[in-house]
């Protein structure tokens, strides 16, 4: 017993009691796991379905009674799966038959006796243990067989081809022609309709359409050059023969297989105007098969290299093939051939590279088997699944991707094992809108945003791309969530949830905002620059209409004889001073910028005493660098007077700027808006404020430098000294 | 005074034949008779019945008339029944003389299990 896993019972009651007389009863002999709700019980589900052998479930409980827990696992398919025993003293006729029909498997009804619970829980679970392994007996059996037969047909084309010294591609060229011109026809027609199985069956019979060779005498078969008469008659009995060897098997004469290659053997050179070989059938009395395998063969014999002959390009072999070079064809395969000719040197190719042996069978039988609903269960499909699941989690791990599966009803959402351990949340979450670790992760906002997005994608249009702050371990990044919405296939479709991931685009985003942030700066001060104060202007413009502005333009007095003088590099230091100095002078909200060579620019919201606002920055901006002295002229244009058209302020400020210069320089101007000549001029300094340069032996009234001139001797002077 | 498990069931008016049919030894039976003094939805009854919430009431009357028939506690059951069909039924007037009966009968049970218990 010690190699035996012992089975485990999910018991779903809300009342402990009962829940632990269950499990007293049970006890000895299982595992047991409780839920005390619904909600509790489809957690435990999510978590570990495939683990939980049968559920006891009671029908009345709180958060979601039994009933509930029963359309989950419709939901999710787990009914399959698990069988559920209910206990409950509801006993009314209509609620046990529905909770029959969501697919319980027994009913018991309290009080329950402690005997008869057993008695059920150990068939039930018998019961099902016997179906499970009957399952994979069957699966076993049809894998064995179609290993065996397939391995059987391979050996024999195998031998034929080795005989025709052929490269034993042949048999896999076949097989593939005629798989993807069935797959075709039944594309282009209602006629044939052929099954998956059906189409399965002839390809493998067509493997050995050849068979008949292998009575052909090897001179005659590897004759190099052209047959005479006599030989090729003798070539030509190959599909007789053939046929007679599968007519002479002493058994199977019934078996589909059997049936569909004699077809083949026999027929598979007969043309559709009765011109062909050996009966000179005519039309659609040679059966279907046979004319598909025909036509494969005549274009793969066309398109290979064969001792007597090169191979010929495919393009040209439709070619001759349609023109009838190669005799008659019924007129739906040329249809289908020149349909399809574009894609048959691909699809070719593609086969070639695969395995035809166990591998590939095995792939082919697990889609059986998974279309089988009845075999969903099957270990083996597990084990296929199992093996889907890995990859699908190795590759989520690698892509340190955190990826999701969202579903409506009931509301749930899985995450990968990376993803989950990423946010810190559980790998399944039930009812993630009211999950708490959930919103602390996502606020509510950006998940209903989300789901707003997803529920409003169409089947044709499903993607949706939505950038969200997520909080990651106590910080907050920007992640990219990339997601599928997934449509149920009935119509009208319905939003059923979605798949996705999101990726992590902190840095990124945040290199994007460090450029954005670059962009706008001039590179010397650090100020924005004037197309990006622009902007901001005209956006603080749009938000207040209302409000009072003033925009200034300055520059520096003297600025190009500093840079003449003393150099560029100087001149730069004494520009990246200006900036420093306006920066720490101008109140919060202020936009400034350098707008150009020694030009600046200052933007602010005042209320009243716009003049002051000025007065006290202009005055800030006086002074010295590294004993050069430092004046600026300004000129101001008012949002009051001129309205918030930004050009139409820029260039009033620029015109008092001009007339504050031609004013004498080291003053400020408003524009007043009849001419510059009648400009205001307020004196520049305050007489109650020292500044180094009045200590400096400058003229208060800041004229020093009146006469304008870009050669202030003075001015070299002093910084000589 | 000694008190036994039948005469316990006797106190409580419950079939001790009965939930000994089915639950088979007497070990069984007293751990969970002792067990029902722990159990929380007679609690919940009292909480939701006055407080009106009344599917919650429902639930927990549902609870102990399980639990009631489980350990054949007839007359808690037959009480409790009455009262989860009255409240499934929304009947909040006529649940009020049932849940009077509850009461009651819960006091009578628990007076009972008590006692037995004291003896042990």
């Amino acid at each position: 017993m010690a190699d035996k896993r012992r089975q485990k019972i999910l018991i779903a009651d809300d009342s402990e009691m009962n829940r632990s007389i269950l499990a007293d009863m049970l006890g000895d002999d299982y595992d047991i796991i409780e839920a005390e709700n619904g909600k509790e019980a489809v957690k435990i589900l999510q978590k570990q379905e495939a683990q939980i052998d049968l559920l006891l479930l009671d029908i009345v409980m709180p958060e979601m009674d039994g009933f509930g827990v029963l359309r989950a696992m419709n939901d999710f398919r787990w009914i399959e799966n698990t069988p559920v025993i209910m206990i409950s003293a509801e006993s009314a006729p209509a609620r046990v038959q529905q909770a029959y029909e969501l697919g319980i498997t027994d009913f018991i009804s309290r009080p329950f006796d402690a005997v008869v619970v057993h008695h059920r829980v150990v068939n039930t679970l018998l019961l099902y243990a016997k179906q499970k392994k009957l399952m994979n007996m069957v699966t076993d059996q049809v894998l064995e067989k179609e290993k065996q037969s397939a391995l059987m047909i391979d050996i024999l084309s195998h031998i034929v081809e080795f005989r025709n010294g052929e490269s034993g591609q042949h048999v896999l060229h076949i097989r593939t022609l005629t798989e993807l011109m069935l797959k075709h026809l039944n594309q282009m027609s209602n006629r044939y309709n052929f099954s998956k199985t059906e189409i399965s069956l002839i390809s493998t019979a067509a493997a050995i359409h050849d068979v008949g060779k292998i009575a052909i005498p090897g001179e005659i078969l590897n004759k190099p050059g052209r047959l005479t008469d006599e030989e090729f008659a003798i070539m030509k009995t190959h599909s007789e023969m053939g046929a007679r060897m599968l007519e002479a098997l002493p058994a199977h004469q019934n078996e589909p297989l059997v049936r569909r290659a004699y077809e083949i053997c026999r027929w598979h050179h007969e043309r559709y105007d009765g011109r062909g070989y050996p009966d000179g059938l005519v039309g659609d009395e040679i059966p279907i098969t046979a004319q598909v395998v025909a036509l494969a063969d005549v274009y793969d014999a066309l398109t290979s290299e064969r001792v007597y002959k090169k191979a010929i390009p495919p393009e040209k072999a439709v070619e001759m093939i349609l023109d009838g070079q190669c005799g008659q064809f019924n007129p739906l395969l040329m249809d289908c051939l020149r349909e399809m000719a574009e894609n048959i040197p691909a699809a070719m190719k593609n086969n070639e590279v695969r395995d035809w042996n166990d591998q590939n069978m095995l792939l082919n039988l697990a889609e059986d088997v998974l279309q089988r609903e009845e075999m969903s269960a099957s270990d083996r499909t597990l084990q296929l699944l199992e093996h889907e699941r890995m990859k699908y989690q190795f590759f989520a791990d690698m892509s340190q991707e955190v990826q999701f599966e969202y579903k409506v009803s009931p509301p749930s959402v899985t995450i990968s094992e990376w993803g989950a351990r990423h946010l810190g949340l559980d790998e399944i979450i039930y009812d993630p809108h009211q999950d708490e670790k959930v919103l602390a992760t996502m606020s509510r906002e950006s998940m209903e945003k989300l789901a707003d997005l997803l529920s409003k994608s169409t089947p044709e249009n499903p993607i949706v791309d939505f950038d969200s702050v997520i909080r990651v371990r106590g910080g907050e990044r920007w992640m990219k969530i990339i997601a599928r919405a997934t449509w149920s296939k009935e119509e009208p479709p319905v939003y059923t949830g979605a798949i996705g991931k999101a990726i992590d685009i902190h840095e990124t985003r945040v290199k994007m905002a460090a450029l954005e942030e670059m962009a706008a700066h001039d590179t010397m001060t650090g100020l924005y620059n004037h197309k990006f104060a622009k902007m901001r202007i005209q956006d603080m413009m749009a938000r207040k209409p209302d409000s009072n502005f003033a925009l200034g333009i300055f520059d520096v007095d003297h600025f190009k004889q500093a840079n003449d003088t003393y150099g560029h590099m100087f001149g730069d230091q004494v520009l990246i001073h200006m900036a420093k100095t306006l920066k720490r002078n101008m109140r919060e909200g202020t936009v400034s910028a350098r707008v150009g060579g020694d030009e600046f620019l200052l933007f602010f919201e005042y209320r009243e005493h716009v003049d002051l606002a000025i007065n006290r920055i202009f005055n800030s901006l006086i002074g010295t660098y590294e004993n050069f002295p430092i004046s600026v002229s300004m000129g101001v244009a008012k949002t009051q007077m001129l309205g918030t058209d930004y050009d139409t302020l820029f260039h009033a400020a620029d015109q008092a700027l001009y007339a504050a210069k031609r004013g004498g320089r080291g003053q400020f101007r408003f524009y007043d808006g009849d001419s510059c000549e009648t400009l205001s001029l307020i004196s520049p300094i305050d007489g109650d404020r020292q500044t180094e340069a009045e200590q400096d032996g400058r003229e208060s009234d800041g004229k020093e430098f009146k006469d304008g001139s870009g050669t202030d001797d003075n001015q070299t002077e002093r910084k000589g000294l | 005074m000694i008190m036994t498990l039948q005469e316990c069931y006797a106190a409580l008016e419950g079939d001790y034949e009965g939930v000994m049919g089915r639950l088979r030894t007497e070990r069984l039976v007293q751990k969970f008779v002792l067990k029902f003094l722990d159990d929380g939805s007679y609690d919940l009854l009292t909480r939701s019945m006055e407080s009106g919430a009344y599917e919650e009431a429902f639930r927990a009357s549902h609870t102990i008339k399980g639990v009631g028939q489980n350990l054949s506690f007839n007359k808690l059951y037959e009480s409790s029944h009455l009262l989860t069909e009255a409240l499934r039924a929304h009947d909040i007037e006529g649940a009020a003389p049932l849940y009077e009966q509850v009461k009651a009968d819960y006091a009578q049970t628990v007076a009972a299990i008590r006692e037995y218990q004291a003896s042990l």
